[in-house]
């Protein structure tokens, strides 16, 4: 208990000094903010134009689409904004041997690495979503009850979780090849799959997506439950053991890779 | 003329040495971009197995499998992005040294860009060129595609890079006025993969919004050579498209020009 409250307290002051970095420069975070709005904004202006001329998308509404397209950003957002030093670790960190400090605090190494930044140019996806969930809401297309809210920030929880997990899974493997980046980028990228419905995927491109780097599970199918489409246990129940067994798997391979780590010679 | 090959060439055939040494980084790069390309594929694919029509404003659906890989080609060919360099340039101050040669800051960037548009239309111009193609003739069974239409495309393809470099110099001019230009970035490769008819052809717009866009210069950058391949524009229509991207590239030009004119007198670079 003592330890969680010292980590609060460490959190508190590394993202309070964090703040104070973003306050100097609003510019800069206006920008960011508006260039990751405006890559989300796009997205639904195409569903938009594209429903104009189709009255359903294989059995799926507009409203149904636009409703995943925005569940789809929150947890990314979340992951987004909590943990984007993660991608810094596999470019940077480990070849240019700046993991060192790290390494040298006694505290728990992932929780350095998150907490040493925050990315503000997230909250340009999660206002994306917040907007997007709240028009479906007043659509009347999903289901409201306490179950259902409570699971939804459930579901919202593990699928950055599941973002997170992956991240970190690519950029451990820089531990042993130096510089993860690359392949990180590779599969942050397979997200964009996820935003539509993987019924309309080929088999290949659906086996991938749901059962190598399972995007599927942070939004399509926990979003098909609230649409009142499938049940929980098959949904949420699966989300939440996918995103356990990716964190399990991430974070020991990530500590593994602390062990193996090696510092660069200057 | 002799001289001014002499002295922007190296510049070419420097850029063009470059993108071959950093193969890696172009590589993940590209396999990124060609994921983008099948998302739309499929998507397309399930918006024409929905459709009631076999014809969506205009396109078919085997149109739109040409559409979406010859707009993905055009885009990596001639969409050559060099504001980033330009505001590097300017942040660092290495704008002080191109200043004090006698060349033109803006002619050595087109050259440099020209050399990785040889590059990029190479690798992976041509590759998907030929295998979409090889599919069109064998897994669409539609016959192959003329040479004259081909000469057009390659000509507006190459308008198409002018327009987009032009315009890119003029963007990346911000940077004189503010140094986080990444999500500017991001903002413009937003919104111009939907200006330029990337995303989704501009033919799906409203009407109205149509004829907006024929008095921008992005349906210039992708939509024309696109459309030009698909022998979707035939006799006047096909000199105006092509008239009409001449003349953007003399206008950004121009543009260009002026600003530089402007912001050169205001800069300032401290020790360099």
């Amino acid at each position: 208990m003592k330890k969680i409250k010292r980590y609060c307290r460490l959190y508190k002051v590394l993202v309070s000094q964090f703040l104070k970095t973003i306050m100097q420069s609003k510019v800069d975070f206006f920008m960011g903010l508006l260039g990751f709005f405006f890559t989300q904004i796009m997205g639904i202006v195409f569903l938009y134009l594209v429903f104009e001329q189709i009255p359903s998308l294989q059995g799926w509404t507009l409203d149904q689409l636009i409703f995943i397209y925005g569940f789809a950003q929150i947890p990314r957002g979340i992951d987004h904004l909590l943990t984007d030093n993660i991608w810094l670790v596999s470019y940077w960190m480990v070849i240019d041997g700046d993991f060192d400090r790290y390494m040298l605090r006694p505290m728990n190494l992932f929780f350095q690495v998150i907490c040493e930044k925050l990315q503000p140019d997230a909250l340009g996806e999660l206002v994306i979503g917040m907007i997007l969930v709240v028009i479906s809401l007043s659509k009347g297309i999903l289901a409201v009850d306490a179950c259902h809210i409570l699971l939804f920030i459930v579901s919202m929880i593990a699928g950055a979780v599941i973002y997170t997990s992956v991240k970190l899974f690519f950029a451990s493997i820089a531990f042993w090849v130096k510089q993860s980046g690359p392949f990180l980028q590779v599969a942050y990228e397979l997200t964009n799959f996820a935003k539509y419905p993987t019924e309309i995927y080929s088999r290949a491109v659906r086996f991938i997506i749901t059962w190598v780097i399972p995007f599927a599970f942070v939004a399509y199918l926990p979003a098909s439950y609230f649409l009142m489409k499938r049940d929980a246990l098959s949904t949420i129940g699966v989300e939440c053991v996918i995103a356990a067994l990716l964190w399990i798997v991430s974070y020991s391979l990530f500590m593994y890779g602390t062990t193996k780590y090696e510092s660069a010679g200057n | 003329m002799g001289k001014f090959i002499r002295t922007y060439l190296p510049f070419t055939s420097n850029s063009l040495k470059q993108n071959m040494a950093y193969k890696g980084a172009f590589y993940l790069n590209m396999f990124c971009s060609i994921f983008a390309a099948f998302i739309n594929y499929y998507l397309w694919m399930a918006i024409y197995g929905s459709a009631e029509s076999g014809v969506l404003a205009g396109l078919s659906k085997n149109e739109m499998v040409i559409y979406v890989f010859m707009s993905y080609i055009v885009s990596s060919v001639a969409m050559v992005s060099m504001s980033r360099a330009v505001g590097k340039d300017i942040q660092k101050g290495d704008i002080a040294m191109t200043l004090i040669k006698p060349m033109d800051y803006r002619m050595s960037l087109i050259a440099q860009s020209l050399g990785t548009m040889i590059y990029r239309f190479i690798l992976p111009g041509l590759f998907v060129w030929i295998g979409l193609e090889i599919y069109r003739v064998t897994g669409l069974g539609l016959p192959a595609v003329r040479i004259s239409n081909i000469l057009l495309f390659l000509l507006s393809t190459f308008l198409s890079f002018m327009i987009y470099v032009l315009f890119e110099f003029c963007f990346g001019m911000i940077a004189f006025f503010t140094t986080y230009i990444f999500g500017l970035e991001m903002a413009k490769t937003a919104v111009l993969s939907f200006l330029t008819g990337q995303l989704i052809p501009l033919a799906f717009f409203p009407e109205a919004v149509q004829r907006l866009f024929d008095f921008l210069p992005f349906s210039s950058m992708l939509y024309a050579p696109v459309m030009i391949y698909l022998g979707k524009y035939t006799g006047s229509t096909l000199m105006f498209v092509l008239a009409r991207q001449a003349v953007w590239v003399v206008l950004l030009y121009l543009l260009g020009s002026l600003i530089w004119r402007q912001v050169v007198k205001r800069l300032i670079v401290l020790g360099g």
